[in-house]
């Protein structure tokens, strides 16, 4: 029996090691991902890799989430950004929005004045990763991503 | 002298009858052929209704017949944005041969290269026998043609004729097209698909006053616009 345990426990053990390793070389040296609060729990699902995290920007996760209120009590009012799981419509884009108008929108691609107010943001960009998958796409990719949604519809 | 006009009349007779019998026989030809012909004319619908400008169909164009970079047999034009924000919207139209059926590039290539396929009325190109003069390609109403950089040919939409539709398969462009705006398919056969389109929708086809019966048709978006 104590043998057993004692097994368990250095696979435990193991598998911890494993994951400090990995969660350190995650690690980044942004600003935004030192921002204590948050990263106790997210550390490995709120790590800000992107474009917005960057230290210039002085932004921190309550700039777009809003502030922490309830969370992770529920309801609360943090704003989650996703096509399908997401804060309501209405309020995904209004964080956006504080910076991004709709001129500027439509100037930088005309996807934008046609899905305005109809599909969150984060339907087509991704803001955590490294890379928004938004940027330099291919011909063949960008037209795919239409078909995600549009395929078969009868406009 | 009886004996002579006699002859003269039997011979211009038989000469007569002769002839009679090789007219029906050409004509019996032609109809055969003119019956062998008609069985297949390809054509296209875009319906600009339907169409997203997604440009699926570029993509799949260039991919399956290999077009490089820098031309095109297939280009999405688009106007807009019509209306006001959050409400916009913008149209989009196929530029791509027409098919015409009394074909300008076709009447004006020196060497043949330019041709009409008898068999399914798609107006292709035979890349061997062009020389690259270009008079098809001042001749195009439509400017779909260009000189492919690699085979130093004129080229164009051909309906995938040497690609996917010698497979068996729908055009490139067709099958891509993820809302189904692109319609192929034989306009002599009245339970096609593209003849309940045509039939069930008014169409347009452009540029028809200069008589080249041109074989692209389009379905125009609902919402019109003037442009000025
Ligand atoms: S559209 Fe131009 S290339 Fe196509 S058949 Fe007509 S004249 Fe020829
Ligand atoms: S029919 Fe074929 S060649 Fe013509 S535009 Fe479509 S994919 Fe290109
Ligand atoms: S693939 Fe279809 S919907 Fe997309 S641009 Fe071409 S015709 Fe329009």
């Amino acid at each position: 029996m104590s043998k057993i345990k004692w097994l368990w426990s250095i696979r435990l053990g193991a598998i911890a090691l494993l994951l400090s390793f990995s969660a350190a070389s995650a690690e980044s040296p942004l600003q935004i991902n030192s921002d204590a609060a948050c990263m106790k729990c997210h550390k490995r699902n709120g790590s800000m890799l992107g474009h917005h995290g960057q230290d210039t920007m002085k932004m921190s996760c309550s700039s777009c989430h809003g502030e922490k209120g309830d969370h992770p009590k529920k309801p609360n009012d943090l704003v989650v950004f996703s096509l399908q799981e997401g804060s309501e419509l209405d309020k995904q884009l209004a964080v956006c929005r504080k910076c991004h108008t709709p001129k500027k929108l439509s100037a930088a691609d005309w996807t934008h004045n046609v899905h305005a107010k109809k599909v969150p943001c984060a339907a087509c960009h991704k803001l955590h990763s490294a890379t928004d998958p938004m940027a330099e796409m291919t011909p063949k990719v960008r037209s795919e991503l239409c078909s995600s949604c549009h395929a078969g519809k009868q406009e | 002298m009886e004996n002579s006009k006699r002859r003269f009349l039997k011979g211009t007779c038989a000469l007569l009858a002769g002839a009679t019998g090789a007219t029906l026989l050409t004509t019996v030809n032609a109809a055969e052929s003119a019956k062998a012909e008609a069985e297949i004319k390809y054509a296209m619908v875009h319906d600009e209704s339907k169409c997203i400008g997604c440009r699926a169909c570029e993509v799949a164009c260039r991919e399956v017949n290999e077009v490089p970079e820098g031309v095109s047999r297939i280009e999405i034009l688009q106007t807009g944005p019509f209306g006001e924000y959050p409400n916009q919207f913008y149209h989009f139209s196929r530029k791509s041969c027409q098919h015409c059926e009394d074909a300008p590039c076709v009447n004006v290539c020196p060497t043949g290269a330019a041709f009409i396929d008898k068999e399914t009325g798609i107006v292709s190109v035979d890349a061997w026998k062009c020389v690259g003069c270009q008079y098809c390609i001042a001749a195009c109403p439509y400017q779909v043609r260009f000189i492919n950089p690699v085979t130093h040919a004129a080229d164009k939409c051909d309906f995938c004729r040497e690609t996917n539709l010698a497979q068996g398969k729908q055009p490139a462009c067709v099958a891509a097209c993820p809302t189904k705006a692109l319609v192929f398919g034989n306009l002599k056969d009245s339970t096609s698909e593209i003849v309940q389109v045509l039939r069930a929708n008014p169409t347009q086809r452009a540029k028809v006053a200069l008589g080249t019966r041109p074989k692209l048709f389009r379905i125009l978006a609902k919402s019109g616009e003037v442009v000025l």
